[in-house]
């Protein structure tokens, strides 16, 4: 109601303005906000996608443009959707102030029809913000703090990656999983946020569990010895550690662990470290120690088919892959973009905001096999009031120097 | 045990610092680029013992070396133009070329973090209650010798004598020969020399990213501000006071402190002898 | 006459209404690229801040992201905890950023260049870490949601409404900036950027100015980050940390350093820069670096400036000396009549010395400067100081100036003792000087050179006298009268608006005299007014000094090698070697005094 009231006093303002303007300068008065149909036309579906390509999370953004256009590169060839291609334009944003600039890029000056946030934190916070009041479908991929999820908004919804409540609750069910009569556990936390809102997930429910004894110890993100946390896990004899930071981070803090004193101790690690580029990091003897969980049916390095058959599919876009590809923001960015086509499909051929916000509401089981791809992430559920669409959340342990998906968390 | 992870950073802060002070004392320019020279030489490490094979014995050796020369045309090819300008100048050079080479690194090398393995794996010592890797006693007993022998070049070396005329009175040593070029280009070699060795013993415990530079260029110069900013000796002692003090703080006070406590420290330095622990005489004209 | 005053306003006035014309003009553009002027706008701001501190003080900061989120923190936590109006929490939000800055600079400006950076470092740093610890206030580091300015029930969420808000504000806020940095406080920050004991002579207190500057920097820059902060929607202590700081920096230094101009538009620009060239945003920072230390090497001026100065330095720096002009000597008593003197009345009456040094000591480390100097100096006198180098002459002017404490003895000026009394307020009491290197302000034209020697220059002084300079009233217009008489008295009149570094080394001793004569002292310390002129330079400047004294019944002390000079100069000299006042006595007499040929050509030659 407030956003129309918005809408239309710019409307007017512009109006008056660009009229004004256009008297003394001679120029076409500026365009109201797009109609429902922009980005569409007869045979293209313009998506846009804002993420980090640079800077310390760029194993995150980068993967994301680079499976978004190979996945769209075979719908396309495929046929399309409804008759229509797919094109992507793919925007760097990192803070706040980058990723607001970069969607109202994406949704005003180049008219997308929807737009994928593939980045995560505070800049996507600030970019959904932007997106509740603008109203075009937003597919939230990787983000998981639960600013992007509140207040509920139509048009937003979450794919692949669970809220920090879901997978905070799996790593806990996995560190009973591996230990499961463990009394004494130590939680690492990093500063920044997402850690952070892990950490704000987890505290409540191990204390809810009841008789167990709980040390949380924090570091920064640029620390590289954790000295004083290990000890302190030590002292108390912790029996599951679960480490809420990235792979650089809890390899280096596993690493040390046992030059501080820390042994016989399970560590669960959070989806962002079970990385095969952590394995060098702590050493080989430290790996049959270390479970983590993981947010695809599959590691990226196993050899079942779908993640096989995708892996060709990625090495024949991008060539050698570098350390530590594909990660789970490859399977993300590939079968995400696989979903939404089946959104669009579903949509039909006359497509609107209010279409697709409808076919997306009642997208049931939607897998990448479904359109033509690799199965390489979990199926995708949504209803009208719930807009996540994956909470599976699989458990995974290094085996044979190398991560492995064995089982569900609960 | 604390103690002795805070002395091994400690001497890594100490060579880190040492070149500064070692640039400081020849040129007056405090380079703030430091921490980038110190990447430089973390990642110069990975080159040569993950991407080419070779082993860490020829890191120690020839990553000096890379680091020296990179140092050494950085004041060639953009300070030695603006030599004459006033320090504003100068140390605003030094912070964008610093960020400058990390921004070149992350380009290069899109990469969160790059790993290098220990040098010395294996179990640790336990010497009663106290737990000691090879690797700590490796890093803390070769940063220190490195930087003594850094001490020693600057001190007694023929090559040092020059760099010490230029310390202290740049026309004197004009007039006894000593080319005001060569003495800046050997005094930055020096100084990156240092750092790239800093760097070779920083690469495996606290990877290789461009964050390094930062952390290093800060340390480093706490460490040095901490020991008079114009001492070799006083940067050495220095660094280990910082090690300790970052060390122990993170273990009593938080974590969080590790960072706080440099800056903390600094301050505290400054504001209570701004002349550090070991100053040297100087002059100063009106 | 109204003319001046009304370009005197206009210069002032431009950079605001240049950032207001930039907003209204944006209106014609789509969101997006109303958006982004927005943000550029309050950086804008920023740059112009940062030229206060940067560009005129030479201060390099590393606080600007702690300033930014100060501002930004301190407008958002007070609307969405306590529901607190927009314009009230701008106004804390900007106290707030003059009280950190002032925070910071306390102990910060005991230090300069490298350590001054250090301390803003820590600054930085410190604000960052609190911020994101604090996390039931600040949201930690997630951060916090900032809700649109609501201004009278209108909510500003609307692109085109902010950004017209947005260069309101911003104009208003850099408006009181402009006013300092183009009058008289802007001009004391370039004097004691270029020389600050100089500045200090001339009563510039550098601690003051310095805290001033920082204050006010950070009150415009928490100011800027408070307006843009609801654009983001989202602000975390990530978004304002060091490299924020660094590349900041780069406003003034890429835009220029000669005006706040170079401020604002780097700011404008260089913010703008990473949406204008978005398939570049990977290598932005690395040109950012690039063109920041390319900008040091060739253009130290910066960008702005080089592209400029094509019109200014085509009039051509003539460094003709005055001695190819005629100079009208009778005219100065006239034209300086006007200027307020010090204690003329006093002068008349009272016979008492005007300087009295009693047994002045001084030793550095071991080595003993001044041994026991006593010295008297008669009112109205020219009074020569010579001996050999190393007798401590100039250590003995630094102490009477106040530069350097005496271990023991006592300095009075006309029987008031200057025991205590700083550098800065002796020029208060009829004490000026000239400089043994010619220290004048390279980068400052004649005229606010000779401006600054009125000593008017404490914090408050510089700030009222620049709103005054705004304004163009008749204070200002007398005190500029009163230099440009100084600068006619010594024959640099034509030379007004030039930057006294293009002058000759004989005019700018010149200009050190009429800066010295224009707050009409009682006494002015020459420290070798004459060396390395030519001889028709050095007669002329005698002349000159002869006339001075004459005129205005100003007190010389003149220390001097040029024996024949300071013998044609001065009634009585005294002579000084290791530290010690060897003798004392007529002019001539000395001279052929055998102690100081003795002391001057050694043995053989007295022995003759």
């Amino acid at each position: 109601m407030v956003e129309k009231l918005l809408v239309h006093r710019r409307a007017v303002l512009q109006g008056a303005i660009g009229l004004a303007t256009a008297g003394v300068a001679g120029l076409p008065p500026a365009p109201a906000l797009a109609q429902a149909a922009q980005g569409v036309t007869d045979n293209e579906i313009l998506i846009g996608a804002l993420g980090q390509l640079t800077g310390p999370f760029a194993f995150i953004g980068a993967p994301g443009r680079d499976n978004i256009q190979m996945a769209m590169e075979h719908l396309n060839a495929a046929g399309g959707i409804n008759g229509r291609k797919l094109r992507l334009i793919y925007e760097h944003a990192s803070t706040p102030a980058e990723s607001v600039a970069a969607a109202k890029k994406l949704v005003e000056n180049d008219k997308v029809f929807v737009l994928i946030i593939a980045s995560g934190s505070t800049g996507a916070a600030a970019a959904a913000d932007y997106v509740r009041a603008a109203q075009i479908p937003t597919y939230n991929t990787v983000g998981a703090t639960p600013i992007i999820r509140e207040p509920f908004a139509r048009n937003i919804f979450h794919g692949t990656i669970p809220p920090a409540s879901v997978t905070g609750q799996a790593m806990i069910d996995i560190g009973f999983q591996a230990v499961p009569k463990a009394t004494r556990v130590g939680v690492l936390a990093g500063t920044y946020a997402f850690p952070q809102s892990h950490l704000a997930e987890i505290e409540p429910r191990l204390a809810k569990r009841g008789g167990l004894e709980v040390v949380v110890e924090k570091f920064d993100a640029a620390a590289r010895d954790y000295t004083a946390q290990l000890v302190s896990f030590a002292r108390r004899r912790a029996q599951i550690v679960l480490i809420l930071g990235s792979f650089t981070e809890a390899g280096f803090a596993i690493k040390q662990a046992p030059e501080k004193g820390l042994t016989d101790c399970m560590f669960v690690l959070d989806g962002s470290a079970v990385n095969n580029a952590v394995i060098p990091l702590i050493g080989e003897e430290n790996t049959k120690s270390v479970w983590g969980y993981f947010n695809a049916p599959y590691f990226p390095t196993q050899d079942d088919p779908p993640i096989a058959g995708y892996r060709r599919l990625l090495i024949e876009k991008i060539g050698t892959l570098p350390q530590g590809r594909p990660n789970i923001y490859d399977l993300i960015g590939y079968g995400s973009t696989y979903v939404l086509a089946q959104v669009l499909k579903k949509a039909g051929r006359g497509l609107s905001w209010p279409r697709v916000i409808d076919a997306w509401e009642t997208l049931n089981d939607a897998k990448p096999s479904d359109m033509g791809g690799y199965d390489v992430i979990f199926p995708e559920t949504v209803t009208p009031t719930d807009h996540q669409g994956n909470k599976k959340v699989a458990s995974a342990r290094i085996i044979n120097s190398s991560w492995r998906v064995v089982g569900l968390a609960s | 045990m604390v103690v002795v992870g805070g002395l091994k950073f400690g001497a890594i802060y100490s060579l880190a610092a040492l070149g500064i002070v070692v640039i400081h004392k020849a040129t007056r320019i405090v380079n703030f680029a430091h921490g980038a020279f110190v990447l430089a030489g973390a990642y110069a490490t990975y080159g040569i013992v993950e991407a080419m094979g070779l082993g860490y014995w020829p890191a120690y050796l020839l990553v000096p070396i890379v680091t020296g020369l990179l140092a050494a045309a950085v004041e060639l090819v953009t300070l030695r133009p603006i030599r004459q300008s006033d320090m504003f100048a100068l140390i605003t050079s030094t912070i964008f070329i610093g960020i400058g080479l990390s921004e070149v690194y992350r380009l290069v090398q899109n990469t969160e973090m790059l790993g290098v393995p220990n040098p010395f794996p294996g179990r640790p010592i336990f010497i009663g209650d106290v737990i000691i890797t090879k690797e700590q006693i490796w890093v803390f007993a070769g940063a220190i010798l490195s930087s003594l022998i850094g001490v020693a070049i600057f001190g007694y070396a023929r090559l040092g004598r020059g760099l010490r005329a230029m310390a202290a009175n740049v026309r004197g040593a004009m007039l006894c020969g000593y080319s005001t070029d060569s003495m800046n280009a050997l005094a930055w070699f020096l100084g990156g020399a240092l750092a790239g060795l800093a760097g070779v013993f920083a690469a495996p415990s606290k990877g290789i990213s461009p964050e390094l530079s930062i952390s290093m260029v800060t340390a480093g110069f706490v460490a040095a501000a901490i020991g008079g900013f114009d001492s070799l000796r006083g940067a050495l002692f220095g660094g280990l006071i910082l090690g300790l003090a970052e060390t122990f703080a993170a273990a009593y006070v938080s974590s969080a402190m590790t960072n706080a406590i440099s800056f903390l420290l600094l301050f505290i330095v400054l504001l209570w002898r701004p002349e550090g622990l070991f100053p040297e005489a100087k002059i100063r004209d009106v | 006459m109204s003319n001046k005053r009304w370009r005197a306003l206009a210069g002032t006035l431009a950079p605001s209404a240049a950032v207001l014309v930039v907003a209204v003009l944006g209106l014609a553009l789509d969101t997006y690229w109303q958006y982004v002027l927005a943000i550029s706008i309050s950086a804008a701001a920023t740059g112009g801040a940062l030229a206060m501190l940067v560009s005129y003080a030479r201060c390099i900061t590393i606080a600007t992201g702690a300033m930014l989120a100060i501002g930004a923190y301190g407008a958002a936590i007070p609307v969405v905890w306590a529901g607190v109006p927009f314009g009230a929490a701008l106004v804390f939000a900007t106290a707030l950023g003059a009280l950190a800055g002032f925070i910071l600079a306390i102990p910060g400006v005991r230090f300069r260049s490298h350590n001054l950076a250090m301390v803003t470092l820590v600054f930085q740093s410190v604000v960052i870490i609190v911020l994101r610890e604090s996390k039931a206030l600040t949201g930690g580091a997630e951060g916090i949601h900032v809700p649109p300015p609501v201004i009278f029930g209108i909510s500003f969420a609307d692109d085109a409404y902010f950004l017209l808000l947005c260069g309101l504000l911003c104009a208003l806020a850099v408006l009181p900036i402009a006013v300092l940095l183009a009058g008289p406080f802007g001009k004391n920050l370039r004097a004691l950027a270029s020389n600050e004991n100089t500045a200090r002579a001339f009563g510039i207190n550098v601690r003051h100015h310095l805290i001033a500057a920082f204050t006010f920097s950070s009150a415009l820059i928490a100011f800027a980050g408070a307006v843009s902060a609801p654009r983001f929607r989202i602000i975390d202590p990530d978004s304002y940390g060091v490299l924020t700081s660094i590349f900041t920096l780069a406003y003034p230094i890429i835009g220029g350093m000669g005006s706040i101009w170079g401020g604002i538009v780097g700011g404008g620009v260089l913010r703008v820069l990473p949406e204008l060239l978005r398939p570049l945003a990977d290598y932005i920072e690395l040109i950012f670096c690039v063109l920041v230390v390319g900008t040091l090497t060739f253009f130290p001026e910066g960008l702005a400036s080089a592209l400029w100065t094509g019109r200014r330095r085509s009039r051509t720096a003539t460094s003709s000396s005055a001695s190819t002009r005629e100079w009208q000597a009778p005219r100065i008593a006239t034209s300086l009549s006007e200027a307020e003197s010090v204690a003329a009345a006093e002068d008349e009456t009272s016979e008492r010395p005007m300087l009295e040094l009693h047994d002045i000591s001084k030793a550095f480390g071991a080595l003993r400067a001044v041994k026991g100097v006593s010295l008297t100096v008669a009112p109205r006198s020219l009074h020569g100081l010579m001996g050999p180098n190393g007798a401590g002459k100039t250590t003995l002017f630094n102490i009477v100036s106040g530069f350097i404490p005496p271990d023991s003895g006592r300095v009075l000026i006309s029987g008031m003792s200057l025991d205590k009394v700083p550098i800065e307020r002796r020029i208060r009491l009829g004490m000026s000087r000239t400089f043994q290197h010619a220290a004048v302000f390279h980068r400052l034209s004649c005229l606010d050179n000779v401006m600054i020697g009125l000593g008017r220059n404490s914090v408050l002084q510089g700030a009222t006298r620049s709103l005054a300079a705004a304004l163009d009233t008749e204070e200002i217009r007398a005190e500029r009268y009163a230099a440009l008489s100084a600068l006619e008295a010594v024959g640099l009149g034509a030379r007004a608006q030039d930057a006294a570094g293009t002058l000759s080394l004989g005019d700018q001793r010149r200009l050190e005299i009429a800066r010295a004569i224009v707050s009409r002292p009682r006494i002015i310390l020459l420290d070798e007014p004459v060396s390395g002129v030519s001889v028709e330079e050095a007669q002329r400047l005698r002349e000159l000094l002869v006339m001075i004294n004459r005129e205005l019944g100003v007190t010389m002390v003149v220390i001097e090698h040029n024996i024949g000079f300071l013998v044609s100069l001065c009634q009585r000299i005294s002579v000084m070697t290791e530290g010690q006042i060897l003798a004392e006595g007529d002019a001539a007499a000395m001279v052929s005094d055998p102690r100081v040929r003795l002391a001057y050509f050694g043995e053989r030659e007295a022995a003759e």
